[in-house]
């Protein structure tokens, strides 16, 4: 990679797109040859796994962390940077996302059903003929990993970085089976460098519409139905196989068949499934349905968890809380009010994480649908407006993350031995108006400049205010 | 067993009508019944006299004249025949085989279109609802913002020319929605529309509406005033000379409350003729349709609320809510096949606060008068058609059975093809 | 009629103050008093007294004395009904009601998808209806699997099913299952069967298959019993497991059909395959065949006067229920719509017009037959001693058009009181009003500020994804 880099001097003409791209882009990584060794000092620490540090200092040392405290030696070689005034969190994580995936993103219109809880087709696309039945297997490609699929060059890599994202668990969106998720940091030339887990969860959607007409399934419980049959296909196919193995003759052969394979594999390796569930009547019945397909399940969406708390707590279920709250669309009829439990609804989404927090469930935060990854923050800051202690703010985005997706003996903390994955800030990383200075990826440092104006706004819409029917 | 004694009693007097209106030229006295004529109070022990078609004599001391076929109706009730003001009777025999179906014509703006023209009066729905004490109906082409033209038919007669009330009755207009039509197909098809867009069609339905009634205008001029030469007939537009004139009212369908008050104002500002139906929001803009003056056609009252948050009762309450505010009402079926479910939508309101006397004034005599045809229809008066039924009591009550039925001064069966499936099948072995 | 169902549905435990009452209310002694009670087994009493202990009916007689601490119910001038049983509903669920893509779709079970949200309940309850049977849509020759529910509003998804009674599956035949009235989308396929031998041939190989399946697996649990080792077992099969449940009597089936041939059709495949239908639902020419029917111990569950409908609902007539229950079948009129299921009452006061049924046999159709038919006779469909306090108190004789339902009880619980329901309307307005308010400050405020992400247009995530209708089922 500094390999690379270092060609890049040797051309002036790309030196010059370089610096053209520069002035584009808000932030870059600072320099090709940044030396493997960098200590942070004098700055305000927050470990996450343990009490803030005062005029602490940290030291990285070949993408790793080697040192967090006090008074710890700075190695000469350390590029030290003065952190006077800053504080040093963990990297964020964004614990279900497709930045990486661009091919992911237009999910929504393309049919297949989407993650989380949008109503989308049944339909998947590249299927010309329509389903007749779970044989088909439809929406369902478990074989795809998001590590296969990541394109380092989505520009939203680095937006999500600058927002203080350093790490995201990217999955494939489409079907009921979309595919498997990958652990990935958020920096590097190359998917092999960006990679920290791979696979790490295997990832079912439950959400779809339906009715007459379409393939199967084209309802919802058509779709639980099939989500059922995988799995108890999978475990027949592992019994099966076992069998089958241990004394082929004279026996007739297992028939092949790749969602099997790889669902079992998944399951064989203790993969969480992650299975989407936004209402507490989502909730509730993904409690009662998911045990029978997988011991070691994850829900996300969850915005309604504040009426479900309880019930996932003694469940011991980890969730993924979606921090795009509801809100009221954009193009309502202005007259039209909206039902009260839909206003409810609205009102008490964001409760949602201090009511896991208060019943003691392990949650991590993600931002899919959010199109600027400076609103991920800002959003999860209506989630302390309502009660949620900024402390566990915190960990739901560094720590806890790391824990429900396997990976908090590398990531989550600044420990000793963790990849060295920060961001420092000019103050509480909840304030709006604090700024992010420094990202580390990997020990690699990323300066975040000043912004001239946000991002453009997501695709979504216009302005608010804009609309005056 | 008491049915069929009953029934046999029935068939002998219906002996005497062999077919609907086979002979206009009878005297009928009915004696010895409580009259509601729904132009007073009750009458006890009444006779009605009924001759040539219409009502000649109603009283306690009204005497049957020489020749008439006297109907001893002691312990039964008389009412004026009921009235379902926005039904597709006639036009529709199975729903789900489109061959059957006239109701819809191709097109956004058809004027021209009678609905009369295409009721087939030997539909099998006709003698069903008619069992029901329904004696007359308008029915309403469909589809489209200008839908065509009503017609208000008796139920009765070998053709529409013996059955036509008013061949033309109404222009029925399909207020444009300000709500996301429905899905209905859902899957991959389905793409909620946004309310700009909803909003830019609204206004452009609306215009073009207004723009169809401006140019019957000029139309209308340039016929009276034009030399007939440099002058194009335009059948549309002809159609709609008589509702720029004021001379046929509209029946104008709109659910929401938005809509109706749009489309009041429209009607107002037109000087048109409104007859509003379909109006399930009615009751937010009840005090606009009071001082306007709109009289309202209600879908059934056994509908379900139309928001989420609504009282579970919204429906039920509403025609006893229009009324207490001086609202005119009529109850409706607004279909064919479920036409004979009209006196239990009033029933149902009168359960939830309506007055019994208004419910049944709301499927006789309040419909007769928002087309203009309450000279004719709609009470028991002498110098009107006699359309009446003779029922065992409340018409409006679920077991209340109609004994006799006449229309148009005529003694007409109630047989139908339920009757006669019912007596074939009953006796299968 | 405009249904607006979200899919993210919204759990709101307490939308009418009569569920706060009825929680409070739990676990206790009641005694509804004064009222002429229709008990449906043991003719009318007047100025009774029902007694009603932990949610069970503990006494019925007059002038029953109230126990200490009890809650009294006066219901003078006022009439008691078991509650109401719609013996074919499609309340309570979220998504579609038909799996509809293909012609068996019995892999798909309603128990999985009950939404206790859905309004329906609401309202269904609030006309008296207290257990429903919730059916898979009649797409599909052989259709989903289905349950019994009590209308217990408020309570979550969990606590709606009716607890021991024996779950469904849904058959239809005719007109819908050929789709006959179905448009096929361009690019796709008629799906089989397109009339009604293919019909037939549908459940008939299905129950072929499933005999196969059941026959593998005896054939496995014995070897395996007998200690065979290395054995693999037969591969599960979430379609045929429950039609295997049908052949071994532990599944209803609630089949949907109108026509007289397609009813002995299925009487006769039945006959072929040793299993029983339990009801016929529609059934609209059961009339036809009652004799039939009757012989086979089929209930049979019917509209009270729709018709023309469709082609195969032309000869359907209102005396259908009076000519089926003269001939000795077990009939029940049902709603098959959250609308119809408010009056059941009144619908089945009709018979006794088209048919001359009693009084009795009349309520019958909406209480005890509905409970018979879905095997749940024992403890609700009459007032009687043992039996859940299901119960709806009405302002008049409930055959007459003008009987309003004042108070439901299920499980003894009051779920809907009228005059509850009316004094909480303020609060709700309120509460909304307030919610909006605060909506608008926060929009307003968050306009004041850069930068953030503009709120969905297409509601892409909650709260409000635009929902197609609910994908109707027909009847």
């Amino acid at each position: 990679m500094i390999h690379r880099r270092r060609h890049a001097f040797v051309y002036p003409g790309i030196v010059v797109l370089a610096l053209a791209l520069a002035a584009l882009i808000p932030a870059q990584r600072a320099a090709a040859d940044d030396p493997p060794y960098f200590a942070i000092k004098g700055a305000r620490i927050v470990p996450v796994s343990g009490p803030v540090i005062e005029d602490g200092t940290v030291v990285i040392a070949k993408g790793l962390i080697a040192a967090v405290g006090k008074d710890v030696p700075i190695p000469p070689e350390a590029w030290v940077i003065d952190g006077k005034g800053l504080t040093v969190y963990p990297g964020l994580i964004d614990a279900l996302s497709d930045v990486g995936l661009p091919s992911a993103t237009p999910a929504q219109s393309a049919g297949g059903a989407g993650r989380g809880a949008q109503p989308t087709p049944a339909t998947v696309p590249a299927q010309q003929t329509p389903s007749r039945g779970p044989e088909d297997r439809p929406g369902t490609t478990p074989w795809l990993v998001g590590a296969d699929e990541l394109k380092p060059d989505d520009k939203r890599i680095e937006q999500w970085r600058n927002a203080g994202f350093t790490t995201a668990l990217v999955a494939p969106t489409r079907g009921f089976f979309p595919g498997q998720g990958a652990v990935v940091n958020l920096a590097g030339e190359r998917a092999s460098e960006m990679v920290v887990k791979s696979p790490a969860t295997l990832n079912v959607s439950l959400q779809g519409t339906g009715g007459f007409g379409g393939g199967f399934p084209n309802s919802l419980m058509g779709i639980l139905a099939y989500v059922h049959q995988v799995f108890v296909d999978t475990a027949w196919y592992a019994e099966a196989s076992a069998a089958y193995e241990k004394h082929p003759n004279g026996a007739n052969r297992i028939p092949y068949d790749r969602t099997e394979r790889v669902v079992s594999g998944a399951v064989r390796d203790r993969e969480p499934v992650l299975v989407s569930a936004n209402s507490a009547n989502q909730i509730y019945r993904a409690l009662r349905m998911a045990p029978q397909w997988n011991p070691r399940f994850v829900l996300y969406g969850v915005q309604e968890g504040y009426a479900a708390a309880d019930a996932i707590a003694a469940a011991k279920v980890p969730v993924l809380v979606n921090l795009r709250w509801p809100e009221r669309s954009r193009d309502a009829d202005p007259d039209q009010e909206d039902s009260l439990r839909v206003l409810r609804f609205r009102d008490r989404a964001p409760s949602t994480p201090a009511a896991l927090a208060k019943a003691g469930v392990p949650f991590a935060f993600y931002a899919e649908g959010i199109a600027n990854p400076k609103d991920i923050v800002r959003n999860a800051g209506k989630a302390i407006a309502a009660g949620l202690s900024a402390d566990a703010a915190l960990r739901a985005f560094t720590l806890s993350a790391a824990e429900i997706l396997g990976v908090a003996d590398r990531l989550g903390s600044i420990e000793p031995g963790k990849i060295a994955n920060l961001v420092i800030t000019d103050g509480d990383i909840f304030n709006e108006k604090t700024k992010v200075k420094i990202v580390f990826v990997d020990g690699q440092r990323f300066v975040v400049r000043e912004e001239e104006r946000p991002p453009q706004r997501g695709p979504q819409g216009p302005p608010m205010g804009e609309v005056q029917p | 067993m008491k049915t069929t004694i009953r029934l046999l009693r029935i068939a002998a007097l219906l002996a005497l009508a062999l077919a609907p209106s086979a002979r206009a030229q009878e005297a009928y006295a009915i004696t010895g019944a409580k009259v509601y004529t729904l132009a007073g109070p009750p009458i006890e022990n009444a006779t009605v006299v009924i001759r040539d078609g219409k009502i000649v004599a109603v009283g306690a001391d009204a005497k049957a004249p020489a020749g008439a076929k006297v109907i001893d109706a002691k312990g039964l009730e008389i009412y004026p025949g009921m009235f379902d003001p926005w039904s597709e009777l006639g036009l529709a025999e199975v729903g789900a085989v489109a061959a059957t179906v006239d109701t819809t014509e191709l097109g956004e703006f058809k004027p021209q279109l009678v609905a009369g023209t295409a009721v087939n009066p030997a539909s099998a729905h006709i003698p069903v609802v008619r069992a029901s004490g329904i004696t007359h109906v308008l029915t309403a082409p469909g589809g489209g913002t200008i839908a065509g033209q009503a017609t208000i038919m008796n139920l009765a007669g070998w053709t529409m020319d013996e059955m036509a009330v008013r061949r033309s009755a109404a222009m029925v207009i399909n207020w444009p929605a300000l709500q996301p039509r429905g899905g209905g197909g859902g899957g991959a098809a389905f793409r909620a529309r946004t309310f700009t867009e909803i909003k830019q069609e609204y206004d452009k339905r609306v215009q073009e509406l207004g723009d169809w009634l401006e140019r019957a205008r000029h139309y209308a001029q340039a016929a009276e005033k034009g030399s007939a030469a440099k002058f194009d007939r335009d059948l549309k537009l002809e159609a709609l000379v008589p509702v720029v004139e004021g001379k046929l009212p509209v029946l104008v369908l709109a659910r929401g409350a938005r809509e109706i008050r749009d489309a009041v104002n429209f009607c107002e500002k037109q000087k048109v003729k409104m007859v509003l139906a379909d109006a399930t929001e009615a009751w937010k803009v009840k005090d606009l349709l009071k001082q306007k003056n709109i009289p309202v056609i209600l879908p059934p009252t056994q509908s379900l609320p139309r928001e989420e948050d609504d009282p579970y009762d919204r429906s039920f309450t509403q025609p006893a809510e229009l009324v207490a505010a001086g609202v005119k009402i009529a109850f409706s079926s607004t279909a064919y096949e479920f036409a004979r479910r009209l006196s239990q939508q009033a029933g149902v309101a009168v359960a939830y606060g309506l007055p019994h006397d208004e419910a049944l004034k709301a499927v006789t005599l309040y419909p007769a008068q928002m087309f203009g045809i309450d000279k004719e229809l709609g009470t028991i008066e002498p110098g009107k058609l006699a359309n009446l039924i003779v029922t065992t009591g409340d018409p409006l009550e679920l077991r209340t059975e109609v004994r006799y039925l006449f229309i148009k001064g005529q003694l007409t069966s109630t047989d139908n093809k339920h009757r006669q499936l019912w007596e074939e099948y009953r006796k299968r072995p | 009629m405009k249904r607006n169902k979200w899919i993210l549905a919204v759990a709101c435990l307490a939308l009418s103050a009569s569920v706060a009452h009825a929680q409070a209310q739990s676990s206790g002694v009641t005694l509804v008093k004064n009222a002429t009670l229709l008990t449906i087994t043991h003719g009318t009493i007047e100025n009774g007294s029902i007694l009603i202990r932990n949610g069970k009916i503990a006494a019925v007689g007059k002038d029953l004395p109230a126990p200490a601490g009890a809650t009294v119910i006066d219901a003078a001038g006022q009439y008691v009904l078991p509650g109401i049983i719609d013996c074919h509903s499609h309340i309570a669920v979220e998504g579609s009601v038909n799996e509809g893509s293909i012609s068996v779709s019995s892999m798909a079970n309603i128990a999985d998808v009950l939404d206790p949200d859905d309004i329906e309940i609401q309202r269904d309850l609030a006309g008296g209806v207290t257990s429903a049977n919730i059916l898979h849509g009649s797409a599909n020759s052989i259709g989903g699997q289905t349950l019994v529910i009590k209308l217990r509003w408020g309570q979550p998804a969990s606590k709606l099913p009716f607890e021991g009674a024996l779950p469904g599956i849904k058959f239809a035949l005719g007109e819908n299952p050929k789709r006959s009235n179905s448009t096929v989308l361009p690019g796709t396929q008629r799906r089989y069967p397109a009339t009604r031998m293919g019909v037939e041939d549908t459940i008939r190989e299905a129950f072929t298959r499933a005999m196969e399946y059941k026959r593998q697996w005896d054939d496995y649990n014995r070897r395996k019993a007998a200690g065979e080792q290395n054995l693999i077992p037969p591969r599960r099969d979430l379609q045929l497991e429950p039609l295997v449940e049908v052949l071994e009597g532990k599944r209803y089936v609630h089949s949907h059909c109108y026509r007289a041939d397609e009813i002995l059709m299925l009487i006769r495949v039945a006959n072929e395959f040793g299993f029983k239908v339990r009801t016929f639902q529609h059934v609209l020419e059961g009339y036809k065949v009652a004799k039939e029917i009757a012989a086979h111990g089929a209930g049979a569950s019917t509209f009270s006067d729709w018709w023309a409908y469709k082609m195969e609902a032309f000869d359907a007539i209102p005396y259908n229920a009076a000519i089926m229950a003269q001939k000795g079948v077990v009939v029940s009129i049902n709603s098959d719509s959250g609308e119809e299921a408010r009056h059941l009452n009144q619908e089945a006061a009709k018979t006794m017009k088209y048919g001359g049924l009693s009084e009795l046999e009349a309520l019958k159709l909406v209480t005890l037959n509905p409970a018979i038919q879905l095997g749940i006779e024992k403890r609700v469909g009459s007032i009687d001693v043992g039996k859940d306090a299901d119960l709806v108190i009405y302002n008049k004789h409930p055959l007459s058009v003008y009987a309003v339902p004042q108070k439901v009880l299920i499980d003894g619980q009051v779920y809907f009181d009228r005059e509850k329901d009316a004094a909480g309307r303020a609060a709700l307005d309120k509460e909304r009003k307030d919610l909006i308010e605060k909506e608008k400050k926060a929009a307003e405020a968050a306009r004041r500020r850069p930068g953030q992400t503009p709120p969905n247009r297409t509601g892409e995530t909650p709260p409000n994804p635009p929902q197609p209708e609910r994908e109707g089922e027909r009847p």
